[in-house]
C-alpha cells in the first residue's frame, strides 16, 4: 500500500510540476523578457497591480472592523450576518460578477452613483469593485479567526494599565494579530490579482482599458496570440508560488482554506 | 476604602448578585468559592472592564461606578499572566507608564526600580514565550504594581504554578503588600493562600457573597452547612510547632499539645478533617498518636450524619453517623475521649505574626 500511494503521491508531483514548467518554459526566456516587456502585458501588469492593491487595501479597512464584531460582540442576527458575509467565498466569481453589474447597472442606486461620476460598469474602478465584493469574506474569516485566537483579557489587562477601548484594539490586539493580517492581505492580494469572472462581468475586457493579466490572458488567447498569454500567465504563477510561501511560512496556526 | 454598595451584573452564565462589600486600604483580602461562583466577573466588575447593571462601587471618596478603567488605578493579574506576546518584558512592564505618557527617563526608571524589587532586572529584554510560569508572574506583577495601583486584583495568582513556585510566590505577594502598602483583593482556590496572607476572607457562590469576615471568624463560625462543607475543614487550630522525634509536636494557643506527621516547625495552622477524629467513651488504645480527653459543647445533626462540637482545651469538631452518635449517648457536657492520626493533620506554615487570629 505505501509503495502505490507513494507512487500516486510521486506521479501527481510530477505531473502539475511538468504541467505548470511546460507553461513557463514554452517559450524561450528571450522571447519571454521581450513578451513581458510588450506595452499591453506592461499595461496589464501596472492595472492589475494597482486594482489589487488598492482593492486589499479597502478588504483589510473594512474586513477589521467587521471581523472583530464577529469575533467578540454578541449582537441581533450575529449568525445570518457570518453566513452573508462568508457566502461569496463558496459563489462562483461569475454570479458574484452578474450579481454586480445587476446591481450598478439597472438599479436607481447603482444609476446614481454613475451620475455622481463614480462609474463602475466597464471601468477600471469596476475591477477594484468585483474584487472587492470577492475577496472581502476570505479577509473577514482570516481576521476572525486571529481576533478569536486572541484571549479578551490581553484587552482587559491593557485597560487597566490606561489603555482606552481603542487604544487596547491597537496597541494590544492588532499586533497580536499581525499574522493573520498579514496572511490575509497576501491571500486577498494573490486573489485580487488572479481575479477574472466577477472582472469580467463587471468591468468587461477592454484592450488597455479594463485588461488586468488574467483578462490579457484571456483576449490573447481568444485572438491565438499565445506568446502574450504565456507572459501573463507565466507572473500570475510566479506570484502563486510567491502567495503559497509567504502563508506556508506565517500561516502554520491559522488555517484559510 | 473601596465600597461596593448592592453590585449586580449578569454575564452570559456568570452573575454577581447584590454584592455588597467594604474593603479596607491596606487590607489583603481573599475570594474564596467554587468554579462558576462569579468571583472573576466580581473582580472584572471592581476593575471597571464591566458595567454593573446595578449598584455602586466607591473608591476613597470618589464613586467609580462608570469610570474608565485606565481612570481608576487599579491593577489587575490574571491567571494565565496575559503578558503582551508582541512585547519585550521591559515593555510589558512599561506599557502601562507609556500609556501614561510619563518621560521615558523616568519610565526607564521605574521599570528598573520595580525589576529589581521583584528580582526580574534580568529578563528584561526577553519576551514573555521564553518565561517559566513564576517568571510570567514576577513579570505580571511588576507590570501592574509600576504604576502604584490603589488596589491589586489578583485572579486565582498562581494556581498555574507548581507548588514549591507558589510557596515562593505567596513569600513575595506579603512582601510586595508589606512594603507598597497596597490594598489586594485575591481569588483562590488554595487554602494556604488564606491563611498566610488574608486579613478577611470572603465566600462567594452562586453569585453572592455568602459570608465574609475575619478569616478565623469565618472558618470558626461557617454560616451554614455550604460553606462549612466548601472550606472543609472541621478544625483549624493555630499554634506553634516544634520537632519531636521524625514527627512534630504542635502546641495551641490554648488546650493540650498534639502530634502530626509532618517536618514543617514555627508558627502554623493545623487542619483535621471532622471525618477523621474518632469518639470514644474510653481511651482508645490504637496506632493512632493522640487521644485526648473532651466534653461535648453541642451535637448538630445534619441528614444522616452529626456534628459534634467538642472542647478538647481548644474547639475540635467530629463528624459521626447518627447511630455511633445515638450509640454513645452524646449530649451537651458528655465527657469523652477524641481520638486522631497525626497523618490526619494537615500542617500549613504561616509566614506572618501579625496575620489573623485563629
Amino acid at each position: 500500500m505505501r509503495k502505490f500511494f507513494l507512487f500516486l503521491t510521486y506521479i501527481i508531483f510530477i505531473s502539475i510540476s511538468v504541467i505548470l514548467l511546460g507553461l513557463i518554459f514554452y517559450s524561450p526566456l528571450s522571447a519571454l523578457a521581450i513578451n513581458l516587456a510588450s506595452p499591453e502585458i506592461q499595461f496589464a501588469i501596472l492595472l492589475s497591480l494597482i486594482t489589487s492593491v488598492l482593492s486589499t487595501t479597502i478588504c483589510i479597512a473594512l474586513a477589521i472592523p467587521v471581523a472583530y464584531a464577529l469575533a467578540r460582540y454578541e449582537f441581533f442576527g450575529k449568525k445570518c450576518a457570518t453566513l452573508a458575509l462568508t457566502l461569496p467565498l463558496t459563489l462562483p466569481p461569475l454570479v458574484a460578477g452578474i450579481a454586480l453589474l445587476l446591481f450598478f447597472g439597472t438599479t436607481p442606486w447603482g444609476k446614481a452613483l454613475d451620475q455622481a461620476g463614480f462609474a463602475v460598469i466597464f471601468t477600471p474602478l469596476g475591477i477594484i469593485v468585483a474584487e472587492v465584493f470577492v475577496n472581502i469574506p476570505y479577509m473577514i474569516r482570516i481576521l476572525r479567526s486571529a481576533f478569536s485566537a486572541i484571549n479578551p483579557r490581553y484587552e482587559h489587562v491593557a485597560k487597566t494599565l490606561g489603555c482606552t477601548d481603542t487604544g487596547a484594539f491597537f496597541h494590544v490586539t492588532l499586533p497580536m494579530a499581525r499574522h493573520g493580517l498579514l496572511a490575509g492581505a497576501i491571500i486577498t492580494w494573490s486573489k485580487a490579482m488572479g481575479e477574472f469572472g466577477a472582472v469580467l462581468m463587471v468591468a468587461g475586457a477592454t484592450t488597455m482599458r479594463t485588461e488586468t493579466l488574467p483578462i490579457a490572458l484571456y483576449l490573447n488567447i481568444s485572438t491565438g496570440d499565445l506568446n502574450l498569454a504565456v507572459a501573463a500567465a507565466t507572473i500570475l504563477i510566479l506570484i502563486s508560488l510567491l502567495t503559497l510561501c509567504v502563508v506556508e511560512y506565517f500561516d502554520r496556526s491559522i488555517h484559510v482554506f | 476604602m473601596l465600597c461596593i454598595e448592592s453590585l449586580s451584573i449578569t454575564l452570559g452564565e456568570f452573575s454577581v448578585r447584590d454584592v455588597t462589600l467594604e474593603i479596607q486600604p491596606g487590607e489583603y483580602f481573599i475570594i474564596l468559592g467554587p468554579t462558576g461562583a462569579g468571583k472573576t466577573v466580581l473582580l472584572e466588575t471592581i476593575a471597571g472592564i464591566h458595567s454593573p447593571e446595578s449598584g455602586r462601587i466607591i473608591l476613597g471618596d470618589k464613586e467609580i461606578t462608570s469610570t474608565e478603567p485606565r481612570l481608576r488605578n487599579i491593577g489587575m493579574v490574571y491567571q494565565d499572566y496575559m503578558l503582551f506576546p508582541h512585547l519585550t518584558v521591559g515593555d510589558n512592564i512599561a506599557f502601562g507608564l507609556s500609556q501614561r505618557k510619563i518621560s521615558s527617563d523616568e519610565q526607564h526608571a521605574r521599570v528598573e526600580e520595580i525589576c529589581s524589587f521583584l528580582e526580574i532586572s534580568h529578563l528584561i529584554r526577553r519576551y514573555p514565550g521564553t518565561l517559566s510560569g513564576g517568571e510570567q508572574q514576577r513579570v505580571a506583577l511588576a507590570r501592574a504594581l509600576v504604576l502604584k495601583p490603589e488596589i491589586l486584583l489578583l485572579d486565582e495568582p498562581m494556581s498555574a504554578l507548581d507548588s514549591r513556585t507558589r510557596e515562593r510566590m505567596r513569600m513575595e505577594l506579603f512582601r510586595i503588600r508589606k512594603l507598597t502598602g497596597t490594598t489586594i483583593i485575591q481569588i483562590t482556590h488554595h487554602f494556604e493562600d488564606v491563611f498566610a496572607l488574608a486579613d478577611r476572607i470572603a465566600i462567594m457562590r452562586e453569585g453572592q457573597i455568602i459570608q465574609f469576615g475575619e478569616t478565623s471568624g469565618v472558618f470558626l463560625h461557617p454560616v451554614d452547612m455550604f460553606v462549612a462543607e466548601f472550606l472543609g475543614i472541621g478544625n483549624i487550630i493555630r499554634g506553634k510547632s516544634s520537632k519531636a522525634g521524625k514527627i512534630t509536636q504542635i502546641i495551641p494557643a490554648a488546650g493540650p499539645s498534639f502530634f502530626a506527621a509532618s517536618g514543617i516547625v514555627g508558627n502554623v495552622v493545623a487542619t483535621l478533617h471532622a471525618e477523621d477524629v474518632i469518639v470514644s467513651q474510653e481511651p482508645l488504645t490504637s496506632s493512632a498518636r493522640n487521644c485526648l480527653s473532651a466534653t461535648v459543647i453541642e451535637v448538630i445533626p445534619n441528614g444522616s450524619t452529626v456534628r459534634v462540637i467538642l472542647d478538647a482545651g481548644f474547639p475540635l469538631t467530629a463528624l459521626l453517623t447518627r447511630e455511633s452518635c445515638r450509640d454513645l449517648h452524646l449530649g451537651q457536657g458528655s465527657k469523652v475521649y477524641a481520638t486522631f492520626k497525626a497523618s490526619a493533620i494537615h500542617v500549613i506554615p504561616v509566614n506572618s505574626q501579625e496575620n489573623g487570629i485563629l
